[in-house]
């Protein structure tokens, strides 16, 4: 008799990798293969997770149209089986499959609006954290930038891509057909910024400089080294502008030694 | 509408699965339903649905439904996801918690189903090994649900009511009893619903699950019933439920739509339907008393 663990195993088989005959030598066919049976699980397998990343890809979507979308997405559910139970962080590598997946490649900026999605996606899910108290930063002007480290809200996302996909992503939503027709997509770089604030998520266009700047900062360097990636002049604007919205939610300091290295 | 206090009960009346696509106007009319249950994942991380929650849960008892715990696994409790939930029926304060008699995930993967187990003494006493994890983790009692299915396994010795009957006697959890997945399993596997019904303790059952299911033809005039929520209860479901409750007395009962969804005034409108035969189940029940 086989164990439960077995049987689990078996059934992942046939239903993540399509090989039946293992779990089929478990079940009662009683009128229907049991390969027609594990096709029913197989289905709401694919169709669940195909749900999953047409909510968190909306204007890819969009974009491609449903056919298109389901192939790509079965391709994809093929190398990715989630490892959680929450479907809202399920399709995170979506933009990088479709940048390898060749019925795309004709599609230079899909990955790029998927990237985009994902950022949202994130902005939207992150759970709620206050923003920066002013007087506790007031404690932290007095200490050496070096051993700051300034803590972006989980929201923050920075997406970079040679084409206008902010532009492609807002009109394929709106079902805008003259935006889109408007678009050129040889205008050059985007560098675009991802964030949740009081009225929702919202994705602004900003320069290179603060876009550097702020990567920075997101990859938790020591405020003088996210200071010292920019030039003087624009470094406060930047930050000033992250205070007054809310992405600053905490700092902490770190040994000298840290610091050093 | 008067503000209720967290730790209200679910009465045992209709209610309506809250989801995304209802947020905005379950907000707007505060509609006449008695209580509303979400799925308990939808609300792990934050953002838009959390906050729509919680601004809707002070006006509505909620019921929190798990749908990715994976009871049944052999290879124990995702302990992260455990923890979520935790998280979660802290905030929600919610009046119910329930899971599946099911498993979804092994070796690390989730197959986003809600998959059968063998009805062995081995899947019986892993199961019930989970139930008491769940149960002790969040200090309170948990209501298991029978799901639908549609393949059954050669070395299963003990039949799904008992299953479910021996779980809630051995862990003290109560019983979700979906009466649209019994008939679904029933008509699939040749049983008889009322043989189910009949098999399952009454005082253990907390709650019951209404939903619609489509009807795939196969080869030789036999049919499938694929349990999907995405329409209107069938008459032969409303039957049954009336069944349920002449044995079980009125008990909180919810109409679960999942795809396909429709307005919600459609819901509301199942929900009141469900409403009028508890209403009938009650009267019954209190003249038997009388009597």
């Amino acid at each position: 008799m086989p164990t439960l663990l077995d049987v689990q195993r078996a059934i992942y088989r046939s239903l993540a990798e399509r090989e039946d005959d293992p779990a089929a030598a478990y079940i009662i066919a009683d009128g229907l293969t049991a390969a027609a049976r594990l096709s029913i699980y197989r289905n709401t397998f694919v169709g669940s997770l195909t749900t999953a990343l047409r909510l968190s890809y909306p204007a890819v979507h969009r974009l491609v149209g449903a056919e298109f979308f389901e192939g790509a997405a079965a391709n994809f559910i093929e190398q990715h089986i989630p490892r959680r139970a929450c479907l809202d962080d399920y399709g995170a590598e979506f933009a990088d499959f479709l940048e390898c997946f060749a019925p795309a490649a004709g599609l230079p900026y899909l990955p790029g609006v998927a990237r985009l999605e994902w950022a949202v996606n994130v902005a939207l899910h992150v759970r709620e954290v206050d923003a920066l108290d002013l007087g506790r930063l007031a404690t932290a002007e007095a200490m050496h930038h070096e051993r700051i480290i300034l803590v972006l809200h989980p929201s923050v996302g920075l997406v970079h891509d040679a084409h206008p996909i902010d532009a492609i992503w807002r009109a394929v939503l709106a079902q805008d057909d003259v935006a889109m027709a408007a678009i050129d997509l040889d205008s050059g770089p985007v560098w675009l910024l991802v964030s949740r604030g009081k009225t929702g998520v919202e994705v602004t266009r900003i320069s290179k400089v603060a876009w550097r700047f702020t990567s920075a900062l997101r990859a938790e360097r020591p405020l003088q080294a996210v200071l010292d990636a920019v030039p003087d002049a624009a470094s406060s604007a930047i930050l000033a502008d992250h205070l007054a919205r809310g992405r600053l939610v905490d700092f902490r300091t770190i040994a000298n030694a840290d610091a050093a290295s | 509408m008067a503000m209720r206090c967290a730790d209200d009960p679910i009465p045992a009346r209709a209610g309506i699965g809250l989801r995304f696509q209802h947020h905005q106007a379950v907000l707007d009319s505060r509609p006449d339903v008695a209580w509303l249950e979400v799925h308990t994942e939808n609300y792990i991380g934050g953002g838009t649905s959390v906050r729509y929650l919680e601004a809707i849960r002070p006006d509505y008892p909620i019921s929190l439904h798990g749908v990715g715990l994976s009871l049944g696994s052999a290879q124990g409790l995702d302990a992260a996801h455990l923890d979520c939930i935790k998280h979660v029926v802290g905030w929600v304060e919610p009046a119910l918690v329930s899971e599946h008699l099911s498993w979804s995930t092994v070796s690390g993967r989730y197959l986003a189903d809600l998959l059968p187990l063998p009805m062995t003494e081995e899947a019986l006493y892993v199961l019930c090994r989970h139930v008491d994890q769940f149960q002790t983790c969040l200090r309170r009692q948990i209501l298991i649900e029978n799901p639908s299915s549609y393949l059954r396994f050669r070395h299963s010795t003990i039949p799904e009511w008992e299953f479910l009957a021996a779980v809630a006697r051995r862990t003290g959890c109560g019983i979700l009893c979906d009466v649209n997945n019994i008939y679904v399993s029933a008509c699939n596997h040749g049983c008889q619903p009322s043989t189910y019904l009949a098999a399952l303790p009454p005082a253990s059952i907390g709650e019951i699950h209404l939903a619609g299911h489509t009807v795939r033809q196969l080869d030789g005039g036999r049919v499938l019933r694929i349990d999907d929520h995405g329409s209107p209860v069938v008459p032969e479901v409303w039957a049954l439920y009336v069944e349920a409750l002449s044995r079980f007395g009125p008990v909180p009962t919810l109409i679960e739509w999942d795809t396909n969804v429709p307005a919600l005034d459609v819901l509301l409108g199942e929900a009141a339907r469900a409403d009028a035969l508890l209403e009938h189940a009650s009267v019954r029940g209190r003249h038997a008393d009388a009597a």
